[in-house]
């Protein structure tokens, strides 16, 4: 497949000029991703709106790299004009979880951080609404955070009800419970059986 | 002197509510002052499961983020599996995978017309569109074994070849339902209730709409043109000759015009799919799905679904687990901060009416 990449190089060649620090690799055809420093992606943000046509806030998503004790903030933008996915990223420290609100930008944005104010604990600063989003009344650390452990979690907050713990064959408690026998029909009527 | 406000729950418990979800409005008279979306009901933290899961374990968790077109989901997560492996799919494979998507977005289309239709108070659009979605399912029956969530799109192609004569019986579905849609128009579309209750509601402002983050049938109800089969081709939607139908209005009934429209492409893109599909094989050998390890690398796919938009962001760090899947729904925008804005101003009796035209879909929100 060789497509021409003009947009796309023409777009890298302009952030690169503006942003001197930012790491910028062509992902694939339409695909470009830029990582940057954490203060340089307000204004990163911005330029790409109002200077290169990327209007569309396309996504904004957390990853939690807890090995290296950080939170990769990343945003899809993408520009009807020049058919481009431009994926912005910066990392943010586990132990400062803070970061600034983007919107002002767009105004979706305001629903994103506070999905990942909630599930990761990332608390955006400018943002007034980080209330109470999908969990209810949740007092656990933020649960998407790697650290969380669901089955622990489970096992504190539910009860098994008795006889139906993991790892038993119903049929075993019903036997056993009603005294009669139910039939194995995987077994009894198995193909090679019925020959 | 202005008139007292009201609080008034609209939802999780009303029949003009699009799943289990609540608008809190607040009301003036009529008159909505605010509107506030309030989400959690159906929360099934999907995203993190599948952290704890296999990749070929997932699949059975992404179809279930919408109830009315799974497909596209299990699609993007087939595609960008694919993607990050550099795995190669069979011609037939995404053919097949086209029509299934097709297949499944004209049954959400026939859902969303008994949606719409019945907010409008039009009670027998419901009983004939459910109905004619049933034959659509009973074609995914027949292919996948599901009715609703087939599990059927996966990683390196298709789980099943066509059936025996299934082919012609998907074209003789068509031909049923492209002769029952002028039936649809009478009941529907050329209905005086219908345009009195569509016409200028529920506007969204054409030049915001592309900033504001409106996918789908919603922007191209106001006249802007885009589509991502058409922006960015995947499967073979390169190889097929369909249009784009817009409307301009940006209100209830241009949304409903495109939606009405874009039956028909689907319709001649499912013929030209069966037409043109090459033979071979259907699927590409897989690792053992317990041993299949994705090497690390990260990657965004999109796919149209019927309401838009449909992306997932997914990483992975090489490890037999996905590291992060982020779904990004179309709703998860038309939901909140769309819905929220333009509800300020409408009337009580449409806000159901708003929210089956902007197609919101709670799963998509909070997954």
């Amino acid at each position: 497949m060789n497509k021409n990449l003009y947009n796309e190089n023409q777009t890298i060649e302009e952030i690169k000029n503006t942003f001197h620090t930012a790491e910028i690799k062509l992902q694939r055809e339409s695909r470009i991703i830029v990582k940057l420093r954490s203060d340089l992606i307000p204004p990163f943000l911005s330029y790409a709106k109002n200077y290169l046509a990327f209007n569309h806030l396309a996504h904004f998503s957390c990853v939690d790299w807890i090995e290296d004790n950080e939170f990769e903030l990343v945003y899809l933008l993408y520009s009807y004009e020049k058919n481009i996915v431009v994926i912005a990223k910066t990392r943010i420290s586990r132990d400062k979880a803070e970061f600034v609100t983007i919107k002002h930008l767009w105004r979706q944005a305001e629903t994103y951080e506070r999905e990942i104010h909630e599930m990761f604990g990332i608390n955006f600063t400018g943002n007034d609404r980080l209330n109470e989003f999908i969990l209810e009344d949740w007092d656990d650390i933020p649960p998407m955070r790697r650290d969380f452990n669901t089955i622990q979690f489970a096992k504190d907050n539910f009860y098994t009800r008795p006889g139906r713990e993991d790892a038993q064959d119903v049929r075993e408690t019903i036997t056993k419970k009603s005294g009669e026998k139910i039939p194995d029909f995987a077994k009894e009527f198995s193909v090679r059986n019925l020959k | 002197m202005r008139e007292k406000e009201t609080t008034l729950y609209f939802g999780p418990q009303h029949p003009g509510i699009t799943g289990n979800m609540m608008v809190k409005l607040k009301v003036a008279g009529d008159t909505i002052v605010k509107a506030e979306t309030h989400v959690g009901y159906l929360h099934r933290a999907f995203e993190k499961l599948m952290e704890q899961r296999t990749w070929m374990q997932s699949f059975p968790i992404v179809c279930r983020i919408c109830v009315p077109e799974p497909d596209p989901n299990e699609e993007n997560l087939a595609r960008a599996v694919e993607e990050i492996e550099g795995r190669e799919v069979p011609e037939r494979a995404k053919y097949i995978r086209v029509m299934v998507l097709e297949l499944s977005r004209l049954a959400a289309y026939f859902l969303w017309m008994g949606g719409q239709a019945g907010t409008a108070g039009l009670y027998t659009v419901p009983q004939w569109s459910v109905g004619d979605r049933d034959y659509i399912l009973d074609l995914f029956e027949e292919l996948t074994g599901g009715r609703i969530y087939h599990m059927y799109i996966w990683a390196g192609g298709v789980r099943r070849d066509l059936p025996g004569g299934f082919p012609d019986k998907v074209l003789r579905t068509m031909d049923y339902i492209e002769s029952r849609l002028p039936e649809y128009d009478k009941l529907m579309f050329e209905n005086a209730i219908f345009q009195k209750r569509a016409k200028g509601i529920g506007v969204i402002d054409k030049d915001k709409a592309m900033e504001w983050g409106v996918v789908g049938p919603p922007l191209r109800g106001c006249g802007i043109q885009h589509d991502v089969r058409k922006d960015e081709p995947y499967e073979v939607y390169d190889k097929l000759d369909f249009v784009v139908p817009t409307y301009e209005g940006g209100d209830i009934w241009a949304r409903a015009m495109v939606r009405r429209k874009e039956m028909e492409q689907s319709i001649s893109i499912i013929r030209q799919v069966i037409e043109k599909m090459p033979g071979g094989e259907y699927y590409n050998k897989v690792p053992n799905p317990l041993n299949w390890y994705v090497p690390p690398g990260e990657t965004y796919v999109k796919t149209e679904s019927a309401r838009g938009e449909f992306g997932y962001y997914v990483v992975s760090d090489g490890s037999l687990k996905p590291r992060r899947i982020h779904v990004r729904g179309p709703a998860y925008v038309h939901g909140v901060s769309l819905l929220e804005n333009i509800l300020v101003g409408a009337n009580i009796s449409d806000v159901a009416m708003i929210m089956n035209s902007l197609g919101v879909c709670p799963p998509e929100i909070e997954r």
